[in-house]
């Protein structure tokens, strides 16, 4: 994957633009009723543009595109208290996902989201038990641990064939072309 | 794969069969008593054992709505819920002390408990 370093407004353009997505993933999601009737356990699909920012724009650009996200996300869906949880649990996992991505090339990608996504659910229920003053909350991690697994290796997957996609597209292609 | 995929790689599968191991072995407990933790101060306790008839009753937590809780001989729920997302609603009735009801918006936990003695056997 060609790593441009693009500055100016090019950058501010991608950024904008990779937010814009992540924000109306995560907004679509939302919509959809809980999964399994257990605190914290969903997809996390705006996550597929985290895992996709760190490993191709840097671990710099996916923080801002995630605390924008994160920020975003909860004032359009008018619970602000998911402010909290997001945060913890996005930070937690960003900072797992930096130290990973000098780890694994691109092509091992969907091996960094998973464990990205056990720490997300950590940091997660680590501020549930610091807001409910309570430590019991912790007996929901080995759910979220398995959840963590088998979410993160799906948002994983999609974002490492979404890159396969987009380089095949501006290796083949004139990008400006409607194919794809 | 590189050294750090294949470790990366182990770490998952061992916090995977870790977790589920510890979902199936972990001991149900014996408790029989129903704490209720209101923003990390015990509100009620009941001893479920002695219910004789079941009752609800209603709580107003700090999130601004209130939980209604449904007690009945062994076991309790939350029937009601003023919250949005009514995850504590659909996890239904809970009778031993392996999976507490947790009202997050709410700051709301219903947790069961050996009673007296107060710590539970699953340690985690």
């Amino acid at each position: 994957m060609t790593q441009r370093r693009a500055d100016g407004p090019y950058r501010v353009v991608r950024l904008a633009l990779l937010t814009a997505i992540a924000l109306t993933i995560f907004m679509a999601e939302a919509q959809l009723p809980p999964l399994v009737p257990i605190q914290g356990v969903k997809l996390g699909l705006a996550n597929i543009v985290t895992v996709y920012a760190v490993f191709v724009l840097g671990p710099r650009d996916a923080l801002m595109i995630l605390s924008a996200r994160i920020f975003l996300g909860a004032v359009f869906s008018g619970q602000m208290m998911t402010l909290l949880y997001s945060a913890g649990g996005g930070l937690l996992a960003w900072a797992v996902m930096a130290v990973l991505s000098r780890q694994l090339t691109v092509k091992q990608l969907w091996l960094a989201s998973p464990l990205a996504a056990v720490f997300h659910n950590l940091g997660q229920l680590l501020v549930a038990a610091g807001v409910m003053k309570s430590w019991t909350v912790m007996a929901f991690l080995p759910w979220l641990l398995i959840s963590g697994v088998v979410t993160g290796l799906f948002t994983g997957l999609c974002a490492q064939f979404l890159i396969a996609r987009l380089e095949r597209i501006s290796r083949g292609k004139d990008p400006g072309t409607k194919e794809d | 794969m590189s050294r750090s995929a294949k470790g990366i790689a182990a770490l998952l599968v061992l916090l995977l069969a870790g977790s589920a191991a510890f979902l199936l072995l972990r001991p149900k407990g014996e408790g029989q008593v129903a704490r209720i933790t209101l923003n990390g101060k015990v509100v009620q306790e009941i001893d479920l054992s002695r219910v004789e008839q079941p009752y609800t009753l209603t709580i107003d937590g700090p999130g601004g709505f209130s939980n209604t809780i449904t007690v009945e001989k062994g076991r309790i729920c939350v029937s009601k819920a003023g919250c949005p997302d009514q995850i504590c609603v659909h996890q239904g009735y809970i009778s031993d002390g392996t999976t507490p009801i947790v009202c997050l918006p709410n700051r709301l936990i219903i947790e069961i408990t050996g009673g007296g003695s107060g710590l539970d056997a699953a340690a985690g």
